[in-house]
């Protein structure tokens, strides 16, 4: 008899071990980071280091304002271009098209969220870096070799394309069909159906699928800093190249230990990346938490 | 069965996951025996590759694993262990000095600046050639950023200039010869050497710069296509002399870099680091056949001959 019990809080103890390490990990990456960053923040003040521009690290200057602004237009562009593509191709899917469609696509979809990273850099610098320059820039009347933050954009909206749509399909199907033959036998054409019933019940689903866009965007490095052109200056357009966070890591990680101070710096960028993610979670729960809220 | 399967699956992988530390060279000098890793600068590739090859039909039981990711990231790799040897196309700073880094320097070679061979002011940049204080407007402060400014031409087309992403060597000692540093050119970041020569190969406008080997096609010993040399007016007085017209073949611009007719930098000595002297019996039977027999293949894979001087005191520094 008291071999089972035995056996059962074994068991038991297995799988807590293996969620303390999943929690750990996390922890002790984070805990990694801010011990390396503290050397740098010893010397820097925080809004030294946040809020001003001159990036000289031989001369011992580290502003990462240009790197963080850079990070933010390519992002926002990426969300501006993928978010409505995203929530109108779901609504088709699921509202509009036949059940057939839904099935074939999200495959395809599945396939696009596998495709590594850096093939997506080298379809940008082939493709859509000599796009930019040829077609869209002229018409702007801009001139521009194609490494801009609109190629970065252009790239990472496909790249986050999966995440959004597969989350807004999954929301989209828990709609049961009765609550919209309700609101359409009373009178309402399918789109203001969908805009009156779909759209509200899941509008925290929404939000929370474009932070998780986000949030992929913001940190992805490899195919951004092939396209992005990878200039430490503000940019003034979308044609003018940028250089955001990831990319100023993985571009000079190489200098490390070359200079004193620089692998400080760069751990402190990879903090300042993790937070603002951090950040953009807990405003996004906010925001749901508020509508929630609301409506009951 | 149904137990011990699972058992047995976790033990083969164990047992394969244990290596023998073959890092060791044996200690009889005519069968080493072992592997060393290489990483670092795209200007040292090709003939690091070279010297490999003909390194390892020598002693067949030694196996050299090589690989490129700009000069910064070659020295960060040695200093924390990860390689035996660091490919270093830049002087080795006196911080990276204190962290332990050992240089010896294996050959020579020199960063040129490049442009599209389209571009249609190619013949008049061949006559009159760039001085330093045109280079410096075009790539550091920015004063010069159309084609217009340079010659006296109705067109406006700007120059595009294109920069290094990676740490590397090739940037670093283009910005020393301006004076800066390589953070302080402002182009578009491309990375790798082979990258930017794509680069400038593709854009009409565009110029850049590169190392010897990724301008000069090692076969037919003349430009590659598509890519062509700014020549730098040294003497400054306006045109190209014959003195300073060395472009065309390999063989004329590696006897410019050794004769210092085109001066360093941006030429400058290649380096093969390690963290303090090396213990690995490979690491410094390889560098000293390098500084002996392996100078032999330099000036066929494009590269430049060191002195004899300086390979006495490298070769003195090995004891």
């Amino acid at each position: 008899m008291l071999g089972r019990i035995l056996k059962d809080k074994i068991n038991k103890t297995w799988m807590l071990i293996c969620i303390i390490i999943i929690i750990i990990i996390p922890l002790l990456l984070i805990a990694g980071l801010c011990y390396k960053s503290s050397f740098i923040l010893e010397k820097h003040s925080l809004t030294e280091l946040l809020f001003t521009k001159e990036w000289s690290p031989w001369n011992n200057k580290f502003g990462f304002l240009t790197f963080i602004i850079s990070s933010m237009w390519v992002t926002a562009f990426a969300i501006l271009i993928s978010a409505p593509l995203c929530l109108l191709s779901a609504i088709y899917l699921t509202q509009y098209s036949k059940v057939i469609y839904l099935k074939i696509i999200q495959p395809i979809i599945d396939i696009l969220a596998g495709i590594p990273s850096v093939v997506y850099g080298v379809w940008g610098i082939l493709i859509v870096v000599p796009f930019v320059s040829e077609y869209i820039a002229p018409v702007f009347n801009a001139d521009t070799t194609g490494y801009s933050i609109l190629s970065g954009s252009i790239v990472l909206s496909i790249m986050i394309i999966p995440y959004i749509l597969n989350i807004l399909i999954e929301i989209f199907k828990t709609i049961p069909d009765e609550l919209m033959e309700a609101s359409l036998s009373l009178g309402a054409t399918k789109w203001e159906a969908i805009k009156t019933v779909l759209l509200r019940k899941t509008f925290s689903g929404i939000i929370s699928s474009f932070v998780l866009g986000l949030s992929r965007a913001f940190g992805e490095t490899i195919a951004v800093l092939m396209v992005v052109g990878n200039m430490i200056h503000i940019p003034h357009s979308v044609f003018d190249a940028g250089y955001p966070l990831p990319a100023l890591i993985a571009n000079n990680y190489g200098e490390m230990l070359s200079i004193p101070m620089y692998d400080s710096a760069l751990m402190f960028s990879a903090l300042i990346l993790l937070f603002i993610v951090l950040l953009f979670n807990l405003f996004s729960r906010l925001v749901i938490g508020r509508y929630e809220k609301k409506r009951f | 069965m149904n137990k011990f399967l699972p058992i047995l699956l976790i033990s083969i992988v164990l047992i394969s996951g244990c290596k023998n530390n073959s890092n060791k060279a044996s200690s009889d000098t005519n069968q080493l025996s072992g592997s060393i890793s290489l990483s670092g600068a795209f200007a040292l590739y090709p003939m690091a590759q070279k010297w490999a090859d003909e390194f390892m039909k020598l002693h067949p039981d030694v196996k050299i694993d090589i690989s490129a990711g700009g000069a910064g990231k070659g020295m960060t790799d040695v200093l924390s262990g990860l390689v035996d040897l660091a490919m270093y196309s830049k002087e080795i700073s006196t911080s990276e000095k204190q962290k332990g880094a050992w240089g010896i320097s294996v050959t020579k070679d020199a960063v040129f600046p490049v442009i599209n061979s389209h571009n249609p002011y190619l013949k008049e940049l061949k006559t009159t050639g760039l001085k330093k204080q045109q280079f410096y407007d075009i790539f550091i402060s920015g004063k010069i950023n159309s084609w217009d400014k340079l010659f006296n031409t109705k067109g406006k087309e700007k120059i595009n200039v294109f920069n290094r992403s990676d740490a590397c060597g090739a940037a670093e000692m283009w910005a020393k010869y301006l004076g800066k540093k390589q953070e302080e050119i402002k182009g578009i970041g491309v990375f790798g050497d082979p990258g930017i020569a794509d680069a400038v190969k593709k854009e009409k406008y565009a110029i850049g710069f590169n190392n010897l080997v990724y301008i000069y096609d090692i076969n037919t010993r003349k430009k590659s296509d598509g890519i062509e040399i700014i020549p730098i007016d040294f003497n400054e007085n306006g045109k190209i002399d014959k003195e300073e017209n060395f472009y065309e073949t390999i063989k004329e611009i590696t006897d410019a870099v050794k004769t210092n007719l085109y001066p360093s930098p941006p030429s400058r000595e290649l380096y093969f680091v390690s963290k303090g002297k090396s213990n690995n019996k490979i690491v410094i039977e390889f560098l000293k056949w390098i500084l002996t027999d392996g100078q032999k293949f330099i000036s066929d894979a494009g590269y430049v001959e060191l002195p004899k001087e300086v390979i006495q005191n490298q070769l003195k520094k090995l004891q």
